[in-house]
């Protein structure tokens, strides 16, 4: 099962894996991170001019980390934009993915708090720094192997 | 409360000292140390009126516990670096009870010298939600100390120091399960944080039999 995006991109070359549709039938694809900012690139020229949502997961304790990306093609006069979803997977030991800020520049807060719960540093990202977490944190919380610091909090006030 | 109250300015220090303090002795719970390892003196200066009683001493004399090695009292301290220009911030973690701040606060006159990081202070408790005798307050200092002797080597930064606070707090509320410290009933705030007040059924007999 191809859909457009996938057929599009096969046409021209270009390495990526196709994982098929979500539950609204929008085109997941894989793209490995070597590639990813370059195949970015040709995506925004290809029409898909909005980022509507950068999100990152961890796939399983000690497995991959991924991170997603929602393309729209926003047009006018259109009711039905072109959607697709873009996965890239990392190893954890070396979590490194170009930054697509500099193509789509809403990636900025999404990308730092990626980097910030999951520890997935963005390369030529111009500020990837800690946004959720206070600077000093250790550790990165939404990892599934992490384990939260036994902080004190009142629990107990009547 | 305490939370908030790390960004609150110096001039409110005075006043936590008298919160909940209804006694014409105020204690100040107040001690520092060096972070970093070098000889000290004993400082900290401790009014205290020892109307609590410490039933239970037999945890402090099981293991050997580190002795607090408090840095020496400084005389004229002024408060430095709390300006704007310096960020209006300073390094420390702040709970309900356990106060510290990487800086030398003058026990008199809560002077805070920013400019000697090399320091920690621990206010402790200064709700005084809790009765403090001379006892279990060294308890606390002397495991301030072992923690931070832990921590050597460690970057100075607020997740240290969290950590080591939290440390404390849970430390303080192992007192308060054993029964080596207890609430202060007196206290401006009586929400009971480290949990209700608990008489078990065993203890309370063996109370009544031994008044009887």
């Amino acid at each position: 099962m191809q859909g457009r995006l996938s057929a599009w991109l096969v046409k021209h070359g270009i390495v990526h894996r196709s994982l098929g549709f979500d539950y609204q039938g929008i085109e997941t694809l894989q793209v490995k991170p070597e590639d990813w900012h370059s195949i970015a690139v040709i995506l925004y020229v290809y029409g898909y001019n909005y980022l509507r949502s950068q999100c990152a997961y961890d796939v399983a304790p000690g497995g991959l980390l991924a991170s997603v990306y929602h393309l729209t093609r926003i047009e006018y006069d259109i009711d039905q934009p072109e959607e697709v979803c873009i996965k890239v997977f990392v190893p954890r030991k070396n979590a490194r993915i170009p930054s697509v800020f500099w193509v789509w520049k809403s990636a900025d807060f999404q990308e730092r708090e990626s980097y910030d719960m999951l520890g997935i540093s963005y390369e030529n990202h111009p500020r990837i720094k800690r946004i959720l977490m206070p600077e000093s944190w250790i550790g990165w919380p939404l990892r599934k192997d992490y384990i939260a610091p036994n902080f004190y909090e009142i629990q107990d006030a009547h | 409360m305490a939370a908030a109250s790390s960004y609150m300015g110096f001039s409110s220090f005075p006043i936590l000292g008298w919160l909940g303090g209804r006694r014409e002795v105020i204690r100040k719970k107040l001690f520092s140390i060096s972070a970093q390892q070098q000889a000290e003196v004993r400082e900290g200066d401790s009014k205290m009126d020892s109307q609590g009683v410490k039933e239970d001493s037999k945890s402090e004399t099981m293991k050997p516990r580190t002795q607090p090695r408090p840095v020496e009292p400084q005389t004229n301290v002024k408060s430095k670096n709390m300006s704007r220009d310096y960020g209006g911030q300073w390094l420390s973690s702040v709970t309900r009870h356990v106060r510290i701040y990487a800086a030398y606060i003058d026990p008199e006159t809560w002077e805070f010298d920013q400019t000697q990081m090399d320091k920690l202070t621990l206010i402790l408790d200064p709700t005084n939600e809790f009765v403090w005798t001379d006892e279990t307050c060294a308890l606390v200092y002397s495991y301030f100390q072992e923690l931070v002797d832990h921590y050597e080597g460690a970057p100075l930064t607020e997740y240290t120091l969290r950590l080591i606070g939290s440390d404390i707090e849970h430390y303080i509320r192992k007192l308060l399960y054993d029964g080596q410290i207890k609430y202060n009933m007196n206290a401006r705030v009586l929400n009971f944080s480290m949990g209700k007040p608990r008489i078990l059924p065993n203890d309370y007999d063996q109370l009544q039999e031994t008044k009887l």
